[in-house]
């Protein structure tokens, strides 16, 4: 798991699609955040300015009210006339008139709920809140336009609606100003106006909540779906760098898959696939070349032969005979490189498959052995056969002889003096026939088993001891012929250095290659 | 022996010819195969050279029409095509022998004289004897100065193939060919050891030895 994320994490695609979710969840978050502003905080400014108007509209309301009272009392005589503000009775009656007109004006707006207010004279307190418990949550000192000089102060509190106290929100918010009346400069009363704003908290709330989720939610997607895009274009990344793999272990004739869909990755699949084609002309150019140099050097070769050969015979038993007789036989020997390099140009080709008939291996190996146990006798090695009877491959009796044969001799070739050469044929685990060449000689280092198999490979200890470095290639070209497998690893050896070598070949069940 | 080379490549045939004169046969040349069905029913041969591409008349096409008028002579077919159906098909068509290009002379001497004696009524019999060697094909026993030789059947084989060709070279390919059927040159010495066991039990304890070696061709089994 956590070697899936480090892996994940290095991971181009994917880091660059986390980044762009990241900055996709920053705007949305922004975005989001003006939505509210333009919305929740324009909505509760509107409430403040209209809290503040009606303060100021109180004050009016108490100064109106206050100078009809005393103008009411003038023309009943009870004040006189030159009586000013600055009379204690004027003053009275004043605030009485004022008082009555606020607490009127308050009783009738409150009545409704849509404003909420505390009036409080020095005898008594009124207003839809003056009974209610008031739970003050904020407090902000604060001056109002136009009545600059007084000190207000911005609530925000907590209360219960008198109307449904037994509802489950009883508690409803508000916010207003809290401040005073004024006559001449003097408090007369304390006031508080306010408004509900419950619905709306609410609402700014739950906005709130969706903005957070919804970012929360974009994130995870944005993770999700970075996921999905680097995992999709890893696989086909992946499908590149396996290509290159097959390609460099020698299968030039896979190509990278396309979708059509002419994007980026298509097109560099498709590119690759014309470099591949490319790669794949020069190379079946190269080894046509080959082949025909070695089919083209054929006739003269023969015709040199039988030059040497016809004047060895006819110079009889002499020494200049032995020499054109070796002559012959170094013409004989290129002869055998360029025949064998053009059999396995055919096997390649592949035309004989169609050819393979049902074949018991066993009758077959147990000539090979009974061919090579005396040679290996006279080399001083020690040979053994384990070839179990009753089961049939689909082969060519005399390719697979060849190769066979071919696999013996490297085995007495390379094993030293006193070593020991096992031939088996046997069913392996999955059911499928492996004849294999066992022996305890130097044997072939991991890193060249691939190596030797192709043409004219050899490697440096064996550069000295005759041979062509064919013989592996043409198993090799006679394994693919039969689609079976080639595998070379370590033999009998006792010691690390010296290994030994076992070279199996795995023959396919027969229905598989049938069906194929 | 008499023999036709159908051949069209003029170099190698006039070396053929040139070969197997020297070997004491008499040799004639066909260049096409038309001219050479023509020369095979015109006169008796001992054995035919039948190069299998040829104009005119494709080698194997002359070979059928020759086994449709009923003549059996040997023929060694010759290829550049050397795969092993190529083979088969050539035999199949009533061909002998079948070598393909590009062979040692020395090869294609020992497989016209191998075939070429094979014509020979004598072919059919049940006894073998060279010189004090005997072999009994039907009891599967072989003598040398009347004393029992005892052989494993592949080397019971190996020596009928030579005391066939008594007197004559058999290749180690043709060996290889012959009694083991395999149509491939094996790198190592293999027939080489199996002739020296053989050696050991006919000729170790006697004083002439019969199976000699040929140098440069293969072996012969001659008194």
């Amino acid at each position: 798991m956590i070697e899936a994320i480090k892996k994940l994490s290095r991971n181009t695609l994917f880091r660059l699609s986390l980044l762009g979710a990241f900055l996709f969840v920053i705007s949305l978050a922004v975005a989001l955040g003006y939505v509210y502003f333009a919305t929740i905080t324009a909505e509760l400014n509107r409430v403040d300015r209209s809290i503040e108007a009606e303060i100021s509209e109180l004050q009016q309301i108490y100064d109106t009210g206050g100078f009809e009272r005393v103008e009411v009392a003038r023309a009943q005589e009870i004040l006189t006339a030159s009586a000013d503000s600055g009379d204690p009775k004027y003053q009275q009656i004043y605030n009485t008139g004022g008082l009555d007109s606020v607490s009127r004006a308050v009783f009738l707006r409150g009545a409704s709920y849509e404003g909420l207010y505390i009036l409080q004279t020095s005898r008594s307190v009124s207003g839809n809140l003056g009974e209610q418990t008031v739970q003050t949550t904020e407090k902000e000192e604060s001056l109002l336009p136009g009545l600059e000089g007084r000190s207000f102060t911005k609530l925000k509190f907590v209360y219960s609606d008198p109307r449904n106290e037994d509802s489950e929100i009883s508690d409803r918010r508000g916010r207003g100003i809290a401040g005073n009346i004024f006559q001449n400069e003097q408090p007369v009363a304390g006031i508080v106006v306010g408004r509900d704003v419950e619905a709306i908290t609410r609402t700014g709330e739950r906005v709130q909540t969706a903005i957070f989720t919804s970012s929360i939610l974009a994130l995870l997607l944005g993770l999700i779906s970075s996921w999905f895009v680097s995992r999709r274009f890893t696989r086909r990344v992946e499908a590149f760098n396996k290509l290159a793999d097959d390609v460099r272990s020698g299968n030039l004739d896979r190509r990278a898959p396309r979708n059509y869909s002419e994007d980026e990755m298509d097109m560099l699949a498709e590119h690759l696939n014309a470099m591949l084609d490319h790669i794949d002309r020069l190379m079946k150019a190269m080894r046509y070349a080959g082949d025909s140099v070695a089919h083209d050097l054929r006739t003269p070769l023969t015709r040199l032969r039988t030059r040497l050969e016809s004047a060895a015979i006819d110079l009889g038993d002499t020494p200049e005979a032995d020499t054109l007789f070796a002559a012959a036989g170094d013409a004989s020997e290129l002869l055998k490189t360029f025949d064998g390099v053009l059999r396995i140009a055919r096997l390649e080709a592949g035309e004989r498959r169609e050819l393979l008939t049902d074949v018991d291996p066993k009758p077959m190996l147990d000539d090979l052995a009974e061919l090579y146990e005396p040679a290996c006798e006279d080399a001083g090695l020690s040979f053994t056969s384990d070839i179990s009877s009753g089961i049939m491959v689909l082969a060519d009796r005399g390719l697979l002889s060849q190769a066979v044969s071919n696999l013996i001799e490297n085995a007495i070739k390379y094993t030293p003096k006193g070593g020991k050469i096992h031939l088996c044929l046997t069913k392996n685990k999955m059911g499928r026939a492996e004849i294999s060449i066992t022996d305890d000689g130097p044997g072939i280092p991991a890193e060249d088993r691939e190596r030797v198999k192709e043409r004219f490979v050899r490697l440096d200890k064996s550069r000295t001891l005759p041979g062509s470095g064919l013989g592996l290639a043409l198993v090799d070209a006679v394994a693919d012929l039969h689609r079976a497998e080639f595998i070379m690893s370590p033999g009998l050896g006792v010691t690390e250095e010296i290994p030994g070598l076992k070279a199996a070949l795995v023959l396919p069940r027969r229905k598989s290659l049938k069906s194929k | 022996m008499r023999i036709l080379v159908v051949e069209d490549d003029e170099v190698a045939a006039e070396y053929v010819r040139k070969g197997l004169m020297e070997a004491g046969h008499v040799v004639d040349l066909a260049p096409d195969g038309d001219l050479g069905l023509e020369m095979a029913r015109a006169a008796d041969y001992d054995a035919l050279i039948l190069d299998r591409m040829l104009p005119k008349r494709d080698g194997l096409e002359l070979l059928g029409d020759l086994r449709e008028d009923g003549d059996a002579t040997p023929v060694l077919i010759l290829s550049a095509l050397g795969e092993v159906d190529h083979r088969v098909e050539g035999l199949r068509a009533g061909g002998d022998d079948y070598l393909a290009k590009p062979y040692s002379f020395t090869e294609l001497l020992a497989r016209v004289e191998a075939i070429g004696r094979r014509s020979d009524p004598t072919a059919a019999v049940t006894k073998l004897k060279v010189g004090d060697l005997e072999m009994d094909l039907l009891a599967r026993t072989v003598r040398r100065s009347g004393q029992k030789v005892l052989l494993q059947p592949r080397e019971f084989r190996l020596l009928e193939c030579l005391m066939r060709n008594a007197g004559r070279v058999v290749t180690r390919t043709m060996l290889l060919e012959k009694v083991w059927d395999y149509h491939f040159d094996p790198q190592t010495n293999v027939i080489d050891v199996h002739i020296s066991r053989l050696r050991g039990k006919i000729d170790k304890d006697f004083d002439e030895p019969l199976l000699h070696t040929v140098r440069g061709a293969g072996y012969r089994l001659q008194v």
